[in-house]
């Protein structure tokens, strides 16, 4: 049995392509907009807004909320994204990603992750590529 | 609204610089990051884990500095000179660790024509430094800016 002390992780190796995960929702709320606006002093003019980027961050958290563990990430590289519809107070996101690469190195892997950000009505919010540099499994 | 005079598309000139405030990047920077993104990824949250890494420490999420030079390059930026995100093209090159300074160079490097014809599209670039001049970020935005009434 294994130590339920050890938090299952998931590493180069492990990560299988093009495989979508799709993740629950989380609905943004005047709260995220206010705690953005206060940590980061970025604020659209108009307070129904949800500012751009909070749906780019809160993205990185919804996969921590599937079944599958997470990703050993050493570190996170770079992005590309677009940002195609704005969010407002009151929608419901969610997320669909997919690894579309991966490349072994030395230390770790490179995995290309494609993924897309998706409102209550299916519509397309924000969307881009991660490169995540991803530890491999230890050598027992 | 501020009451700064409107900045259109055509005020924007390619070459336009702006240089933000530098800014403490703090241990409670992190801690609410973590809370309203929900990525609590050892990186950011687990000292002791951290202490064996590559980095020695927690580190900032790539998203909390981003989305902080977000915030530094808006105190400086006329107006809406440079207006909603369209695209972002963005290399995370070093960690930024609880009490690195960072600041924002940014430089307008292009301007064209948008999807229709009450905007325009202006691409500006972006590097953030920490206190010691090393570039930890950067990376290019593109923005939807307003042309002026006819």
């Amino acid at each position: 049995m294994p130590d339920p002390r050890v938090e299952r992780r998931i590493y180069f190796e492990d990560v299988q392509m093009n495989v979508p995960l799709e993740t629950p929702g989380v609905t943004l709320t005047e709260t995220h907009a206010a705690l953005f606006g206060s940590l980061t002093l970025s604020r659209p003019a108009d307070p129904g807004v949800i500012p751009e980027l909070i749906p780019l961050c809160m993205s990185s958290g919804l996969g921590w909320r599937v079944p599958q563990p997470p990703l050993v990430v050493l570190a996170f590289m770079g992005f590309e994204w677009r940002f195609l519809k704005p969010a407002r107070v009151g929608d419901t996101i969610r997320s669909v990603s997919k690894t579309v690469a991966k490349r072994s190195m030395k230390e770790g892997g490179v995995v290309i992750e494609e993924r897309t950000i998706l409102n209550q009505r299916g519509e397309l919010v924000q969307s881009g590529r991660l490169t995540l540099l991803v530890a491999k499994r230890p050598a027992a | 609204m501020s009451g700064e005079p409107t900045v259109y598309f055509e005020d924007v000139k390619v070459g336009d610089e702006y240089t933000s405030p530098g800014r403490t990047v703090t241990e409670a920077d992190i801690v609410i990051f973590a809370g309203l993104s929900g990525d609590y990824n050892v990186l950011h949250t687990d000292a002791e884990h951290m202490k064996a890494s590559l980095f020695g420490e927690r580190i900032a999420h790539g998203l909390l500095g981003l989305s902080i030079q977000q915030g530094l390059l808006d105190r400086v930026v006329p107006g809406q000179a440079i207006g909603p995100l369209a695209s972002v093209k963005w290399k995370f090159k070093g960690p930024i660790k609880i009490g690195d300074t960072i600041h924002v160079l940014a430089r307008v490097t292009a301007k064209k024509d948008g999807d229709g014809p009450t905007a325009g599209v202006v691409t500006v670039e972006r590097r953030v430094i920490n206190q010691r001049g090393e570039v930890v970020q950067e990376g290019e935005t593109d923005h939807a800016v307003a042309r002026r009434p006819a």
